[in-house]
This record gives C-alpha cells, sequence and structure tokens, in this order.
C-alpha cells in the first residue's frame, strides 16, 4: 500500500513536471497538439494525486499503524471521524490535500474556462502545473506521508485540542480558499505570457476567484467560532500569525474582487489587477508557509520543520518571476480610459482598494516584525493587540464607510448636488441613529460609536438600493412587489449579491463593535451560596460537581443566574482532566439570549481546593451578529456565484464579436 | 495615456503618504513593539518585555490571590528566572512546558502583567531532538 501511494506521487509530480515544460514549450511555439498533451497531463496528475489521497485515507481508516503519518496521527481508541481529519491534522497530509485542492481547481478551472482563448490557456496549463510541481516535489522528496516503520503497539493521538467537530470543517475550508487563490493568479500570468491583456482572463476567472474568496472567509469565521466556543479565553480573533496568515490573503483577494469591476467596466487599473492578484497568491503562499514552518512563534505553532526554506525559495521566486513579466508587459497594460473625477465610482473603488491593501500589508508587517528587529537590532520585538487594532480603526472605518459610499455614487464624475440628493436618507438615519446611541449611552467607546453610526449609514444605503431597484422594476409592470424584487436580484446576481455581503460585513462589524467595545468582564472568587453580578446578570455558585467519564474527568461548576429577580437557569462551567493526554481543559458556559443577540460567557477560570471557585463572566452584547453574519455572507456569496444563463449569453456574443474583429 | 495630473496617480500618492503617516504616528505615540525574549537576555532590560521560557520546577501559590509562583529557564540553558503572574492560567501550563509572558524584571522577579500568560503547543507535536 505505501508503495502504491508513493508511486502515485512520484507519477503526480513527473506529469505536472511535463506538464510545466512540455506546456511552455507548446505555448511558446503555439504547438497546438502539444498543448493539448500538456494539458491532459495537468488533469491525470489529478487522477494521481487522487489516488495517493485515497491511499491515505485507507491507511487511517484501517488504523495501519506501519505508516509512520497514521502513527503519529492517530492513535487505536480515536473515533472514525477524527481519524479521518488526521487526514490534515499534520504537515505531510495537509500538504498532499494542497495538491489535491490545487489539481481538482486546476483540473476545473481549465476545462471550464474555454472562453478565456487558447492561446491565454495554453500558458495557464504549465504555470498551474508549476505550482503543483513545487508541491509535489515537497511531497515526494521531503515530506512524504508514505514514510513506513515498524508499526507501534499504538499511535501517539490526535491533539485533544484538535478533536472537535470543527476539525472536519475548518482546515479544509481555509484549504479550499487558499489553494483556490491561485486559479486567478494562474490565468492573469497566462494572459501576460500571451500577451492578451484584455479582460477576458478575469471573466473567465471570475466565479473562481469569488468561491475561494467565499471560502477563505467562511474558513476564517468557522474557526473564530471554534476558538469562541472552544479554546474558553471568551474571543473569538487574537491577532495571532496563524489567524493573520488567513486573513492577509482574504483583504487582499477582496481588493482584487472590487478593482477587477473597474477594469470590466472602464478598462483601467490594469496594472493594479495584476499585482493585486499576485499578491493575494504570495500571501496565500506565505500564509501557508508561517503555518507550516514555525518560523514565528505561534500559539497554534504547529510542526516546526524542515520545508521552511522551500517555502521560501518558492516565494521569492514566485513573486521576482511575476513582477519581471508584469514589469515587462507594462507597455500592454496602459489603460484605454483615464480617471475624471475623484469624487466618482471608480475612485471609491481605489480608496477602498488602497484601504484594504493597507490593512493586510501593515498586519503582514506585524506578522514579519519579529523577524525584522531581530534581523536589524538582533533582538526580536514583537508587536501585539494594540497595534492590529489601531490599524484595524485606522482602515477599518472609512472602509465600512466607503461601503455605503460606494453602491450609490455615480459612475465616472458626481455632481455635488446629485450627492446631496442621493445620500439625504442614509446621512439623516445615521445622524439620528448617532444622537440615540450617544443618548442611550454608548458614548462610551468613541470607536464603537464612529462603527454603529457608519453601520447604520451603509444598512440604509444598502436599503435604498434595493427599494429603488424593486420599485423601477415593478413600474415596468406585471408583477408585485415580491416578483419584483426577485426579479431585480436574478437579473444582476452579482451586484446585489454584492450588496447581501455588505450587508454581511456590516452586521459582523455591529457584532465585533458590540463584543469587543460594549463588553463587561467581571472576575470573583465565590464559595458555595456566594454570588456576583455581571451586567444586570446575577450569578450565585451553588457547589461543585464532578463525575468520571472513560477518557476523563469532569468537574463542573454549578451557576444559577437571575436577572432581576428571575430565574434564567442553571449553567455549568467547568473543566475536564483527561488521563491518557494528562491534560486539562476548560469547558465554558455560555447563554445565548437570541432576542439581543448577547452572550453571557462564563469560565470557571481556577478550581480551588477548599470548595471555591474563581469565575470569569463576560457579558458580550450583540456577539451572535458575528455568526449571523456568516450565514448571510454564504448566501450573498452564492447569490453572486450562481450561474447566470443571461450573463453568459451576453458574454459570448461580446467575445465572440471581438474574436471575429480581431 | 496623458502621465500629467492624473488624479489616479494623485490619489495613490496622497494615499501611500497617508498611510505612511498613520503608520510614523502610530510608532512615535505607542513605540516600537515588546522585546521577546529568554530568561538569559532579562539582565538589564527595565521596561515591559515578552518573556519565552520552560516552566521549570513546581508552580507554587494561588494566580487568584497571592499570585503564582513558577522558574522560567533558557529553551537551551540552565539560566532562569523567578515569575510571579495573576490572572488566568491556560489550560496547557505545566512543568516544562513553554509559555510566553509579559512583564518587567523587578528585584531580580519577573513580575508578570495579568491574563497576559499563554502556552505553546505541547512537546509531542515539536519535531523529535
Amino acid at each position: 500500500m505505501p508503495d502504491l501511494g508513493r508511486a502515485a506521487l512520484v507519477t503526480a509530480f513527473l506529469l505536472l513536471v511535463y506538464a510545466s515544460v512540455a506546456g511552455t514549450f507548446a505555448a511558446w511555439h503555439s504547438r497546438r497538439r502539444l498543448a493539448q498533451s500538456a494539458q491532459n497531463a495537468l488533469i491525470a496528475a489529478f487522477g494521481a494525486t487522487a489516488v495517493a489521497a485515497a491511499v491515505l485515507l485507507a491507511a487511517l481508516a484501517r488504523h495501519d499503524l506501519s505508516f509512520t503519518y497514521v502513527a503519529q496521527h492517530t492513535s487505536r481508541e480515536l473515533p472514525l471521524g477524527y481519524t479521518l481529519t488526521a487526514f490534515w491534522g499534520g504537515q505531510e497530509g495537509s500538504l498532499l490535500l494542497w495538491l489535491l485542492v490545487l489539481g481538482g481547481y486546476s483540473v476545473a478551472a481549465v476545462l471550464t474556462a474555454r472562453r478565456v482563448g487558447r492561446e491565454v490557456l495554453a500558458w495557464v496549463v504549465p504555470v498551474l502545473g508549476l505550482v503543483g510541481t513545487f508541491f509535489a516535489l515537497l511531497l515526494v522528496f521531503v515530506a512524504s506521508p508514505f514514510a513506513t516503520q515498524p508499526a507501534p503497539a499504538d499511535g501517539a493521538g490526535l491533539n485533544p485540542s484538535l478533536q472537535n467537530p470543527y476539525m472536519a470543517v475548518h482546515p479544509p475550508m481555509l484549504y479550499l480558499g487558499y489553494v483556490g487563490l491561485t486559479v486567478p493568479f494562474a490565468f492573469a500570468m497566462g494572459a501576460l505570457l500571451a500577451r492578451r491583456t484584455d479582460e477576458r482572463w478575469i471573466v473567465a476567472t471570475r466565479r473562481w476567484t469569488l468561491a475561494a474568496w467565499a471560502f477563505l472567509g467562511v474558513g476564517q469565521l468557522l474557526g473564530a467560532h471554534w476558538a469562541y466556543v472552544e479554546i474558553g479565553w471568551g474571543g473569538y480573533y487574537a491577532w495571532d500569525p496563524v489567524e493573520n496568515a488567513a486573513l492577509m490573503p482574504w483583504l487582499a483577494a477582496t481588493a482584487y474582487l472590487h478593482s477587477v469591476m473597474i477594469q470590466e467596466k472602464r478598462g483601467m487599473l490594469k496594472v493594479w489587477n495584476v499585482l493585486l492578484v499576485t499578491l493575494a497568491f504570495c500571501l496565500s503562499i506565505f500564509g501557508t508557509f508561517l503555518t507550516r514552518s514555525g518560523i514565528i512563534q505561534s500559539i497554534h505553532s504547529f510542526t516546526q520543520s524542515s520545508i521552511g526554506p522551500w517555502f521560501l525559495g518558492f516565494i521569492c521566486f514566485i513573486t521576482a518571476a511575476s513582477l519581471a513579466l508584469i514589469f515587462l508587459r507594462l507597455p500592454l497594460l496602459r489603460a484605454k480610459t483615464r480617471l475624471e473625477s475623484l469624487v466618482s465610482r471608480e475612485a471609491t473603488f481605489l480608496y477602498n482598494n488602497l484601504l484594504l491593501v493597507a490593512l493586510a500589508l501593515t498586519i503582514l508587517w506585524g506578522v514579519v516584525y519579529p523577524l525584522l528587529s531581530e534581523a536589524v537590532t538582533g533582538e526580536a520585538s514583537t508587536v501585539s493587540k494594540p497595534y492590529y487594532n489601531f490599524f484595524l480603526h485606522s482602515f477599518g472605518l472609512p472602509l465600512l464607510l466607503l461601503m455605503g459610499i460606494g453602491p450609490l455614487i455615480a459612475w465616472r464624475r458626481a455632481s455635488l448636488r446629485a450627492l446631496g440628493r442621493t445620500f439625504l436618507w442614509p446621512t439623516a438615519a445615521a445622524v439620528v441613529a448617532g444622537i440615540a446611541l450617544l443618548a442611550a449611552g454608548a458614548g462610551s467607546s468613541r470607536v464603537g460609536v464612529i462603527a454603529y453610526t457608519f453601520s447604520v449609514f451603509v444598512l440604509a444605503s444598502i436599503v435604498l438600493e434595493f427599494a429603488r431597484g424593486t420599485s423601477a422594476r415593478k413600474a415596468l409592470g406585471g408583477v408585485g412587489w415580491g416578483g419584483a424584487f426577485a426579479s431585480l436580484i436574478a437579473r444582476n446576481r452579482r451586484r446585489y449579491g454584492g450588496y447581501v455581503v455588505h450587508a454581511a460585513v456590516v452586521l459582523f462589524a455591529i457584532g465585533v463593535a458590540g463584543s469587543s467595545a460594549y463588553q463587561t468582564v467581571r472576575e470573583a472568587r465565590l464559595h458555595p451560596g456566594d454570588s456576583m453580578t455581571v451586567a444586570r446578570n446575577r450569578l450565585v455558585f451553588r457547589g461543585f460537581e464532578s463525575s468520571t467519564q472513560p477518557n476523563h474527568r469532569a468537574i463542573r461548576a454549578n451557576i444559577d443566574v437571575y436577572r432581576g429577580g428571575e430565574y434564567l437557569g442553571r449553567y455549568r462551567p467547568g473543566k475536564n482532566q483527561y488521563f491518557a493526554e494528562d491534560q486539562v481543559s476548560n469547558e465554558v458556559s455560555i447563554r445565548h439570549d437570541l432576542l439581543t443577540g448577547a452572550d453571557l460567557f462564563l469560565i470557571a477560570d481556577q478550581v480551588n481546593s477548599d470548595g471555591s471557585v474563581d469565575l470569569k463572566a463576560l457579558q458580550k452584547p450583540l456577539v451572535n451578529l458575528i455568526w449571523f453574519a456568516g450565514f448571510i455572507f454564504v448566501g450573498g456569496s452564492l447569490i453572486a456565484l450562481w450561474p447566470d444563463a443571461r450573463e453568459e449569453r451576453r458574454l459570448a456574443e461580446r467575445y465572440e464579436g471581438a474574436t471575429m474583429r480581431a | 495615456m496623458a502621465r500629467r495630473g492624473s488624479p489616479a496617480r494623485l490619489i495613490v500618492a496622497l494615499s501611500v503618504a497617508a498611510v505612511l503617516a498613520v503608520f510614523l504616528l502610530y510608532t512615535s505615540i505607542a513605540g516600537g513593539g515588546t522585546p521577546s525574549l529568554q530568561p538569559s537576555q532579562l539582565q538589564g532590560h527595565t521596561g515591559r518585555v515578552s518573556l519565552v521560557g520552560l516552566v521549570a520546577g513546581q508552580a507554587t501559590g494561588d494566580a487568584h490571590a497571592g499570585g503564582l509562583h513558577f522558574m522560567l529557564r533558557d529553551r537551551h540553558a540552565m539560566t532562569s528566572v523567578p515569575v510571579v503572574y495573576k490572572g488566568s492560567v491556560p489550560d496547557l501550563f505545566k512543568t516544562g512546558r513553554e509559555v510566553v509572558v509579559d512583564g518587567k524584571l523587578w528585584n531580580g522577579t519577573f513580575v508578570a502583567v495579568p491574563n497576559t500568560l499563554v502556552t505553546k503547543c505541547p512537546s509531542k507535536y515539536a519535531p523529535k531532538k
């Protein structure tokens, strides 16, 4: 069995090398049949990778401990579900997953993106092949998942903190996101290499980019929720390097999703777009490097290993090669039109892009700061939460505001009078909301009030857009309000899906601001019968209760919660003591208030031998909006992604016409 | 494309300037970051630092009353420093684990900032030496 896995990987490696070399040659000399053969090799490499993945999966399922990987990441009593998720619990398996997902994306993108033109596609294949070759090289020569050993009596087991249902979805989602960003990158490079710098490569990869971006976003939210309910410190994001590693490419991809619209509509920002897609791709490789090399101290710190230098070399190569290519093609990337005014839709998109990139780069600076400061001063320094929060506020709040302005402002040039008319209602709503918030005592956090005022502005402008569009549709006659609304969305899925995503981002911002700027934290040592108060909740400690489970002993503090004399129920935060792993884990107890979106978050911080508990209680207003926003985000992304026959026809006419003229 | 007076260029130039200004403003107000040190490098540092080390010996005391007392030593040397800490203690904290904690050296004892103790992954998942 391990031989089959190894052979499959070697085959995949050779096929990918062939796809890169033969593909380059074919594209260079316009050899159509050779190009087809390179493309077939790329597809076959995906098949070989799938065989390797199946071998590893089978070994995991059979608890075949003669596989070093299986022995190191599972144990015999580990439930089947977690045994299978150990596929991506370690380094070698993660790399295999990378290659597998890349193969899947490559095949799907190459087979569906015929409209991009044969010349471009001929170059896309070797670019995808090259990226694949790198990962296959690592899997064959550096970190093989098929290393064998004499089978030990039992495996080392999976880290208890990974034994969680989120383990089944969070890492694969992130991978689908990270890896998916390869597709627009490869097509951008293909277009440059083929000297076809029109917007066809963007149109051809639009859905792939959107899907990768949505997966990356959802993956991060799932990770945040995992941290929130399981790790038990009362937060969901800690600006840890590994968390930032996923956030940076997402921000760059968000900027890219917006700026390509300018190129499609107005033929501008061509250089910027290829730079952005390169940045997003490099950041996604950098993210994989960060999580896998252990070069920067992180609470996640996965296996430290020898693959770090390989990744660094690959990142340097990709960056240098793509920048050189962009530089060589600069004459072809001249814009057809110019920005006419600083107050226009185009300009707003540009501001949004600059803010997103600035945010991504300041985060990058924070992440690599320990390395840079050590290189310069000989002493590593780290930046922490205040640094990141400062830049999140400086760049994030203007971004939030722009989200309300962008969709309403006119293309090309907006007059002041038109601006006044367009923004009258959103501005009025925001001012009223601001005054109401200050009156309600939200002024305790200036950032919070600003965030909420901006949020109301954005929501009002989104509602206004939907209302205007719907009434215009209804005016065409023949449909009711519901029908007009549905056909509005169906006729321009991308635009209205985008607005729904905007609404999700606003809800997310409201949740984040509420749960961080307005949270209340109280700590106290309670003996049985003692009570404490947090944000109108009275918590009474009724003593401990303990039970013995097969693999752990559970201790729970019984906490009765009252509000204004009304009994709200018994909550049981505590600790689990795992025997085999000799490890303690915090088990938090959360009371969700679905009406207000607030959580009462209880942590039994310390269990004392005299029968008292050190209880930490957090009241987190509106925190549930963050998770709710996740569903809206998925919904909006799906609307924007949904296949659209009308759009297809329009594009077909446009590009077939263009080909005939050319 | 006319190069003179393109608003796009103006925007980019102004934005880059604005970002740099914001950045400088931040570093001048908040300083450059917290030095990350091992116990043997502590001498001579009076400001707030981030201390990285392995927990040595048994931890004693009460993190929620008088403070938890423990020793931290270098990863690859025996130099160690006594630490006193108050606040939440992570689940994974125990002898031999690698931890990070912020604080200041005061009279030979590292006085930690409350609630800054973070543990790193158990050594089981680190490479075999």
